[in-house]
């Protein structure tokens, strides 16, 4: 059993992180999204970052998923830094790195206090007018897939890099992409066997 | 967490009939020189209840299973759920026709189960606060309120298995179908699952190995090479099955 992070479900809770609307916690993740492109030194970013965990404390969000689903993406962060400190410097890397993890915190309170439903509605909303062209359902219905694979894609490679290293195998990239990329075809053709199963790839005639 | 027992047909019409007529699937070679048949010609009228398939793996019970919600089309002949040919009117179908796979894992799509029940909720209810309400009667009657709210990684695998049964039923099909749905489980878990659906008052066929499970049933189909081989109740399909493991 996987345990949760920011991203695998929502919190349940009235927080009042909870109750605000969809859209200015929206507007807020895509502001602290643009953040480093305005400001050109670490420290306004750490004291955003300071500012997520806090406002996760007040949330009700606990903070050891908000660690765990960081500890997930410090692999991706540390590549990063390393490559950015060698190609521009040393504060150049800290600003990217910063600049990430407030994003990523950012994002995932808000999969955090707001439940996947009222994102679709809200998806639904803003689809609707191009609606001649797509159907809003499915790209809700899309993009709630995509939100709900990311712990799955990050389980399965967890589970195959365990797999490599009992083989002996841990330092060969091959024993682990190819694998993780099999189960990841694999598990989108379930779920989208599953989905039509249910209906919901149909052509709508919607209630 | 035994579900509430249900009284057969209340909120689901009557029996659904399926008519399979010379309903046969081909694929083609990955060679492209030719095509090999996956199941059929099969001719068949299901009205019982409870029907159950059982076969060994790649006998073609997977293929015969999707062909009755129109996620497999044949590729000649027909198949129809209460008059309704599963390739033309594939939705329509797929309204009375639930399906539950092996791995729930891949069905649940949604972060937490209450979600999911919205999910399939939301072609029925347009108003959130509908929905919302009607996921609940839904959670409530099979049990499983409680754990409505965690993610579904959180869950063990009957949880999951009984909240993806629960997520395809929260329209009332008037059919459902199981693909191998104990395959994963554990005995305590297989027992729960067993309970739940003898409860359900749709039809419900069902590709097992479980030859426990086999047995519940009013009607049991033998497959084997893409073929009905036996055709009867459920101890004698089973003993049928036996034997031609037994002899091959």
């Amino acid at each position: 059993m996987r345990e949760p992070g920011l991203f695998s479900a929502h919190v349940v809770g009235d927080s009042w992180l909870h109750r605000a609307p969809f859209g200015a916690k929206l507007i807020g993740v895509i502001a602290v999204g643009l953040l480093p492109w305005w400001v050109h030194s670490a420290v306004p970013l750490a004291a955003v970052l300071a500012a997520l965990l806090l406002i996760a404390v007040t949330a009700g969000v606990p903070l050891s998923r908000l660690l765990r689903s960081l500890r997930s993406l410090a692999p991706v962060l540390v590549v990063l830094g390393a490559f950015q400190w060698w190609a521009v410097g040393p504060a150049y890397a800290v600003r990217v790195v910063l600049g990430i993890a407030t994003a990523f915190v950012a994002a995932g309170l808000l999969t955090a206090t707001t439940p996947v439903t009222t994102m679709l509605d809200a998806v639904v909303r803003g689809a609707r007018p191009a609606s001649r062209w797509v159907d809003p359902e499915v790209v809700a219905l899309t993009l709630a897939v995509v939100l709900r694979s990311v712990p799955w894609v990050a389980g399965a490679f967890a589970v195959v890099r365990e797999s490599a290293r009992a083989r002996g195998l841990e330092r060969d990239p091959r024993a682990l992409v190819v694998p993780t990329v099999v189960q990841v075809v694999a598990y989108g053709r379930a779920t989208g066997e599953a989905l039509a199963a249910r209906g919901l790839t149909d052509p709508a005639e919607r209630a | 967490m035994p579900a509430e027992p249900h009284t057969a047909g209340a909120g689901v019409p009557d029996r659904p009939e399926v008519v399979l007529t010379a309903a046969t699937v081909t694929v083609p070679f990955e060679t492209g020189a030719g095509r090999r048949t996956l199941l059929g010609p099969i001719d068949l009228v299901l009205r019982e209840p409870r029907v159950t398939v059982i076969g060994a793996n790649g006998s073609g019970k997977s293929t015969l299973l999707r062909l009755l919600n129109g996620l497999v089309v044949p590729t000649s002949g027909s198949v129809r759920v209460d008059g309704l040919d599963t390739a033309s009117r594939g939705s329509d179908v797929r309204r009375r026709v639930a399906f539950a796979f092996t791995d729930p894992i891949s069905q649940l799509v949604m972060p937490t189960g209450r979600e999911d029940v919205e999910l399939s909720l939301r072609r029925v209810h347009r108003s959130r606060s509908e929905r919302r309400a009607a996921a609940e009667a839904v959670l409530a009657r099979f049990g499983l309120t409680e754990l409505a709210d965690r993610s579904v990684y959180e869950l063990s695998g009957g949880e999951r298995q009984l909240m993806a049964i629960a997520v395809v039923l929260a329209t009332e099909p008037r059919l459902l179908v199981l693909d191998e749905p104990t395959t994963l489980l554990d005995l305590r878990n297989t027992v729960a699952l067993r309970r739940l659906v003898a409860t359900l008052p749709q039809t419900v066929v069902t590709a097992t190995h479980d030859l426990d499970l086999a047995c519940e049933a009013d009607r049991t189909l033998v497959i084997e090479g893409g073929r009905v081989v036996f055709d009867g109740s459920p101890d004698t399909a089973v003993a049928h099955y036996r034997r031609s493991v037994a002899t091959s």
